[in-house]
Formats: structure tokens, sequence, C-alpha cells
């Protein structure tokens, strides 16, 4: 391994540019789909893509500016003040103190898995909820470490950038399935057109495109979530400075083989373990990168302190 | 006319970017005065734990003078303290008393196990904590400021913005440089 990817800069900036690339794949998909259809039903069809968009839009960013009400109420949590437990607090103000964020609010989940995790569509309505097994299960040095992880989400407006993934994943699917509906009902008036001048490789290729990239766009959706996830653990690095916490905060969670009992996949990304059972989901579909990939980033970090 | 326009485009492009690295480098500055305010927020707040943390300490440990002694005058010299440099030099030195102080508490089993040594330990450590995070956050806007003033092209606003490069927060602490000490 090179030095660069081992400090915790390093990582992040390696972690930013992946996350453009996804992105930046996302949207070649979409011009895919569209390309795709125009080649299969004519220059006509092109005009549901706007449709398409406007409700993935409107599904998705309705989610993304109520996500903390939104999220309480999905997950169950209580949002608490200091005086129930100024421990907790000390940990999350040492932790804004290093990163020069304001004080989120925070909440308690009562859920026998020790979890955690950050929402809110700004640092400004930021919101990052504990498991009450969590608290019981790490020590001081393990829980900064895990406070350190979900403030870095809003440090990097981790939530913005699941919203953009989910609206473009979910713009594909819905036009996808809009195409694939209307070429089974007859499609629309370019028909004649189509017949006499198109290539019938190009006809099935454009098929192909269109019932496959549902399933590329989940891809992408779910690799930016794990790219997303690796540098909220370089950045957690960068404000605690401390490695080794978040390591045995990680270490605990593989020790653990309790999972958050709500298992719902809507949500699933915003723990710091996925709540999902490993075995079930396959690596390219999961939202988290392996613990013991992370872990043992985080102890090439603890060997080469380089910062 | 085609011409005047790119004139026009690059002259704009020109006070955009003026702007940008101007406003950066205020930025910067502002931000370096803030985190500094942080960390005199904080080692105040250390420094109105410590005549509780004292007084507990000799309720149970009255003979250890010369540790009380030490934590009670780099207190006084730390809350009277201006300027980054003093102010780094008495935090080192209240640092370091303090955890003179509470390595000796290790020796008073009764002391460790009152309760309110047990409130103020909690309290003190997680001071303790913003201190070094108020510290780094100082030092790490400090870097970006410097570097911004010391590199080009930004370092060209930085007369114009009356901004130039600052010291960084180093505490004297001698228990960070050395290897502990084995005592047999």
């Amino acid at each position: 391994m090179t030095q660069s990817s081992l400090d915790f800069r390093g990582l992040q900036s390696s972690n930013r540019l992946k996350t453009f690339g996804l992105l930046a794949g996302m949207g070649a998909l979409v011009w895919l789909v569209v390309f795709a259809a125009m080649t299969y039903m004519g220059k006509s069809s092109a005009m549901i893509v706007p449709v398409a968009v406007g409700f993935a839009l409107i599904s998705v960013w309705g989610s993304y500016y109520f996500s903390d009400s939104l999220v309480i109420t999905m997950t169950g949590a209580k949002i608490i003040e200091r005086e129930d437990n100024p421990e907790l607090f000390n940990l999350v103000e040492e932790v804004c103190i290093a990163s020069g964020l304001k004080l989120p609010k925070v909440a308690i989940v009562q859920d026998n898995a020790p979890n955690a995790f950050a929402t809110g569509r700004n640092p400004d309505h930021a919101l990052i909820a504990f498991t009450t097994r969590i608290l019981e299960v790490m020590d001081r040095d393990e829980l900064q470490g895990v406070i350190a992880h979900e403030m870095s989400h809003v440090a990097n407006r981790d939530t913005l950038v699941s919203a953009v993934a989910a609206t473009t994943a979910g713009a594909i699917a819905i036009l996808s399935d809009m195409l694939t509906r209307m070429m089974f009902f007859g499609g629309m008036g370019d028909r004649d057109n189509r017949e006499n001048n198109q290539n019938p490789i190009a006809i099935v290729v454009s098929l192909v495109v269109l019932i496959l990239a549902p399933i590329a766009a989940l891809l992408l959706k779910s690799a930016i979530s794990r790219k997303r996830e690796s540098l909220a653990d370089a950045t957690a690095v960068a404000f605690t400075r401390n490695p080794a916490g978040l390591r045995k905060a990680l270490e605990v969670l593989q020790a653990d083989s309790t999972v958050v009992r709500q298992k719902s996949n809507a949500v699933a990304h915003i723990w710091i373990e996925s709540p999902l059972d490993g075995k079930a989901v396959s690596k390219l579909f999961s939202t988290h990168p392996p613990l013991e990939e992370r872990i043992a980033i985080l102890r090439n970090m603890e060997s080469n302190p380089l910062n | 006319m085609k011409s005047t326009l790119i004139i026009v485009a690059v002259i704009a492009l020109l006070a955009i970017w003026f702007i940008a690295s101007y406003n950066k480098l205020v930025r910067l500055n502002i931000s370096a005065d803030e985190s500094f305010a942080q960390i005199e927020v904080q080692l105040k707040r250390r420094a109105d734990l410590i005549p509780n943390l004292v007084e507990t300490v000799k309720g149970y440990a009255s003979h250890e003078k010369t540790t009380l002694d030490a934590v009670i005058t780099a207190r006084a010299k730390a809350t009277s303290a201006t300027g980054i440099a003093d102010v780094a030099a008495a935090d080192g030195q209240l640092t370091t008393a303090l955890r003179g102080l509470l390595a000796v508490a290790e020796s008073y089993p009764d002391l460790k196990a009152s309760a309110n040594f047990l409130s103020l330990q909690e309290e003190l450590s997680t001071t303790e904590n913003k201190v070094a995070f108020a510290r780094q956050f100082y030092n790490d806007t400090i870097r970006s400021l410097n570097q911004a003033v010391k590199t080009f092209p930004s370092g060209l606003f930085a007369g114009i913005a009356k901004v130039s490069a600052r010291a960084f927060y180093e505490i004297e602490n001698a228990a960070d440089r050395n290897v502990p000490n084995v005592k047999f």
C-alpha cells in the first residue's frame, strides 16, 4: 500500500473522488436508458423522462427534507436532553469541538442490538441516535469513535448524497418500468418510423438495457453508500486522531451478532453497522463495506501514525 | 463585438476569482479567532473545576502538599495568562500538574471511591478531551490559514485582506515528549 492510502486525508479525498465517479456513473446510466428508449420507441418516448424524474424527485426529496422527523418515526427514536445522559452529551460535545460542527439533537432507540445512526438534511438539522445497547457495551473511547463516525456523516452531508443517489436510482426504476409496460401495450406514435429504418440489433440491445438498468442503478446506489461509510471512518479519525477507538468499537459490533429488530430495507444505510443479515444480502448489494475490511484499514492507520 | 464579449468575460472571471480568494483568507482568519476563543472557553471550564477538585483531594490526602500547591499555582498562572504563547505555556503546566494530582489520587482508595471524586473525574476527563480537541481544531485552522497565506496564488491577497500567518498553539509538555519513567 502506498503512504497516501494510509493516512486519513488521502483516504478522505480518494473516497470523495470515488463517490463523484459513481454519481457520474448514475448520470451516464440515466442517459443510456433515455437513449435506449428513443432507439426502441422513437423520439416521442423521451417526453416521459421528466415524468419519471418528477416522481422520483417528489418521493425522495420529501423524505430528504423531513429526514430527521421521518427517521425518528420509522425507528422509534426518542430525543433526549443533557440531563438524561450527561456523559453521552459530554462525548458528543467533545466530537463537536473536534469537528467544529454544531451540537446535534441526540436520540435513543430502545433496542438490544448495539448500533447508531445520523440523519438530518444539513448540519443545522442534524440528529444522531444510539440504541440503548450500544451505550451499555461500549467504553468512553469506543463511543467517541462511534460518535465521530456519525458526526462525519453529518459533516460530509451524506443524507444529501444518499438522497441524490436514491432519486436517480428511483427515476431509472420508474423510467424502465414505464417503458417496458409501453412495449407490451403497443407503444407510441413513432412506430412506423421505427419499423422502417431501425437496426434489429440496436432494438434488442436497448431492450436489454431497459431491463438491466434498474439493477445497475441499485448496484451503483449500494456502491455509493459503501464509499460514504469508508469516508466517514476516515473523517472520524481526522476528528479524534484516535483510530483505535473506532476500531475497537467496530470489533465490539463484530463480536455481537444481534441485529436491529426493525429490518426495513429503506433505512438500512443509515446505521453504523448494517442491520440486514450479511449472508442474506450479497456483497454487491450491501450498503456497508465488510466490518473486517473497515477494521483492517483502521489498524493500518494505527500502525502508521503519519499525522 | 465578439472580442468585447470575451474581454468582459475574462474580467468577470478574474473578479470572481479575486473575491473568492479574498473571502477565503478572511474566513480562515475569523475561524482562527473563533477556534482560539473555543480553547479559552474550555480552559476556563477546567480552571473552574479545579478548586472543587483540590478541596476534595485535600479531604483525603492533605499531606500531598507539593502536588496540590503545584496545581494551585499553575491554575493561578493559567487564569491570568494572555496572548497565545503565554496561554499555551500556562495550559501545558496546568495539564502536567493535573496529571500529577490524578496520579497521586491513585494511591488513596477512599478518595477514589468517593462520589464527589467520581463525578469530578468524569467532568475532568471530558474537559481535558475538550481542551485537547479545541487545540487540535485551532492548529488545523492555523495550518490551512498559513498554507493559504504562504502559497501562490491565494497568498497574493494576504496583504489586501490584512491577513498574515499565525503561530501554532504549542503546549510545553514534558510528558508528551519523553518516554515515561520506569521506577523500580
